[in-house]
């Protein structure tokens, strides 16, 4: 009996994540729920859209709904990922895997490491096969192929391992449902703050807030909102690609560069986190 | 010169040299607090290779503690312990150990085969080492035509053995086991007896945790007592039980007081 080498427990224990988390109910419901979606909404391209009484050409139409659809099913990738990491440590637990692998010569940072890996390829491959089914659509549509949707759900694939990260770390700290509460609320409040900069940055509310006259602190609101998980954001700068806008500038990148830090800082408490942890 | 101890890490065993033996297992005032709650207090106490050791207590005792503590799933508040020569805190110090839980759990959506199967490939056996060695102890826990079907179907006794199957992946030298039998039937308990009999003339070094005294009185080497987190005593079995007495008088004389 040798001491196994670093990397073959992590992937043997993702293996075992990946094959044990498709099982769940949740997964095969959040799938047909997403195939279904996919299906329903292979319709739109073939429609006739009429904005201000002008009728879209069929590119405008397919881009539009492509982007609308990586949308949804970036969003929904982030909901099943938090509905299935909720629940991973506790299930280990509770069916004697947790010890079981630990008894073994496998360290603990190996064990969280081959947990986070297993459920963020799941969630990786759950988001990219829905978005290569949309770029299959859509370039069929489009009689062209549209790569920048395929390199817009690789660079969502950051907010996946965020969500993985966040909630396993508050499912040590706090109840299953709470931790996928909290992450589900962070990524709202971050939803609804980027409409808020957005409409606050409008003509009409800078006209507004010049009329009043009144001068206002946005320091504190602003640091907050910079330095908030920037979900939304980092999915609004993946989409970017998708409406043929191109690279929108580096200033954009500032979301995913943010969700990269969260991740490194939420993946160093996890470790610290989990190395004192109790094992039952 | 006939029994000099030595604590050194076990893969520096020097083979051949069979009078001499060395620490498996060693806790030098290790202590666990919980809150307020002390569950293992200052207990010290070493288990040599080969030994068939028995850690016994009443409920609450503190001995599945000590175990979590030797398997690093607990780490002590103050002192420390060794296991195979190693601090219980490194990975290494478990290359060689089989462990088994006192309510032993299977995921039930798997087999028991898929199961010993995961246990050997976490040890970084190859699929076919891996499947040699599942056959094998499938066919020393005597499960041999109910290694397929799902665990769900299995009986408490089943899973248990299971469960000491997948602790005997890998030929362990180091046996760690809490209430092995504690849900098998008088057969199964004597099978299993037999098996860790058999496993201890092959030198096996094997940690019990049981309340069984007198399957205790019958197999084990030495046995320790142990009440409220303290250590009571460590001795031999035969030291311990004297005339007349049982190991169940002793035990229930010192715990009691």
């Amino acid at each position: 009996m040798k001491m196994p080498k670093t990397l073959p427990p992590i992937i043997r224990i993702a293996k075992y994540t990946l094959t044990d988390e498709i099982r769940q109910k949740s997964f095969i419901i959040m799938f047909a729920i997403c195939a279904i979606f996919i299906f329903l909404v292979r319709g739109c391209y073939q429609g006739n859209f009429m904005v201000n009484g002008q009728t879209l050409d069929a590119e405008t139409v397919i881009r539009v709904v492509s982007k609308l659809t990586f949308h949804v099913i970036a969003a929904g990738a982030m909901l099943l990922t938090a509905l299935l990491s909720m629940r991973v440590f506790r299930r280990d637990r509770d069916e004697g895997m947790q010890s079981c692998v630990l008894a073994k010569p496998i360290a603990r940072w190996q064990y969280v490491a081959g947990k986070i890996l297993g459920l963020w390829v799941l969630s990786v491959m759950f988001m990219f096969s829905l978005h290569s089914v949309v770029f299959i659509i859509a370039s069929i549509n489009l009689n062209a192929v549209l790569p920048e949707f395929l390199i817009a759900s690789l660079l969502c694939f950051f907010n996946l391992l965020f969500v993985v990260v966040a909630v396993f770390l508050l499912s040590l700290l706090m109840s299953d449902v709470f931790a996928f509460l909290c992450v589900l609320g962070i990524g709202i409040v971050g939803l609804v703050a980027d409409g808020i900069y957005a409409l606050s940055h409008s003509q009409m509310a800078q006209a507004m807030i010049g009329q009043s006259g009144a001068p206002s602190d946005w320091t504190w609101w602003k640091a907050v909102y910079y330095l908030w998980p920037k979900l939304s954001g980092a999915e609004r700068f993946a989409s970017s690609f998708i409406g043929g806008e191109g690279f929108p500038g580096f200033g954009s990148i500032y979301p995913l560069i943010n969700i990269l830090a969260y991740c490194l800082i939420l993946g160093t408490l996890l470790f610290w986190r989990f190395r004192n942890e109790d094992i039952v | 010169m006939t029994n000099l101890i030595f604590c050194y890490p076990y893969f520096l065993d020097i083979t051949g040299w069979g009078t001499y033996s060395f620490c498996m297992i060693e806790l030098n005032n290790a202590t666990k607090r919980y809150g307020t709650l002390t569950a293992v207090d200052n207990v010290s106490f070493s288990v040599q290779a080969g030994e068939y050791f028995a850690l016994l207590g009443p409920n609450g005792a503190g001995k599945t503690t000590i175990v979590k503590m030797l398997l690093d799933f607990a780490r002590p508040t103050s002192g420390s312990l060794s296991v195979n020569g190693l601090p219980s805190t490194q990975a290494a110090s478990r290359n060689a150990v089989g462990y088994l839980a006192e309510n032993c759990h299977i995921p039930p959506y798997l087999s028991g085969w898929q199961y010993l199967q995961r246990c050997a490939e976490l040890l970084d056996m190859s699929r076919l080492d891996a499947m040699r060695q599942c056959g094998r102890i499938v066919e020393l826990i005597g499960m041999q035509g109910r290694e397929h079907t799902k665990v769900s179907t299995y009986s408490k006794g089943m899973i248990q053995r299971f469960g000491l199957g997948a602790a005997l992946i890998g030929n362990p030298k180091l046996l760690i086991l809490d209430e092995p039998t504690a849900s098998l039937d008088p057969i199964g308990i004597r099978e299993i007896r037999e098996l860790l009999e058999s496993l201890k003339d092959q030198g096996m070094t094997i940690f019990l945790n049981s309340h069984l005294l007198s399957e205790v009185e019958k197999i084990c080497d030495n046995a320790a007592i142990i009440n409220q987190g303290r250590l009571l005593v460590k001795d031999a079995i035969s030291a311990l039980v004297k005339d007349n007495d049982t190991l169940e008088d002793v035990f229930v004389r010192l715990v009691k007081g």
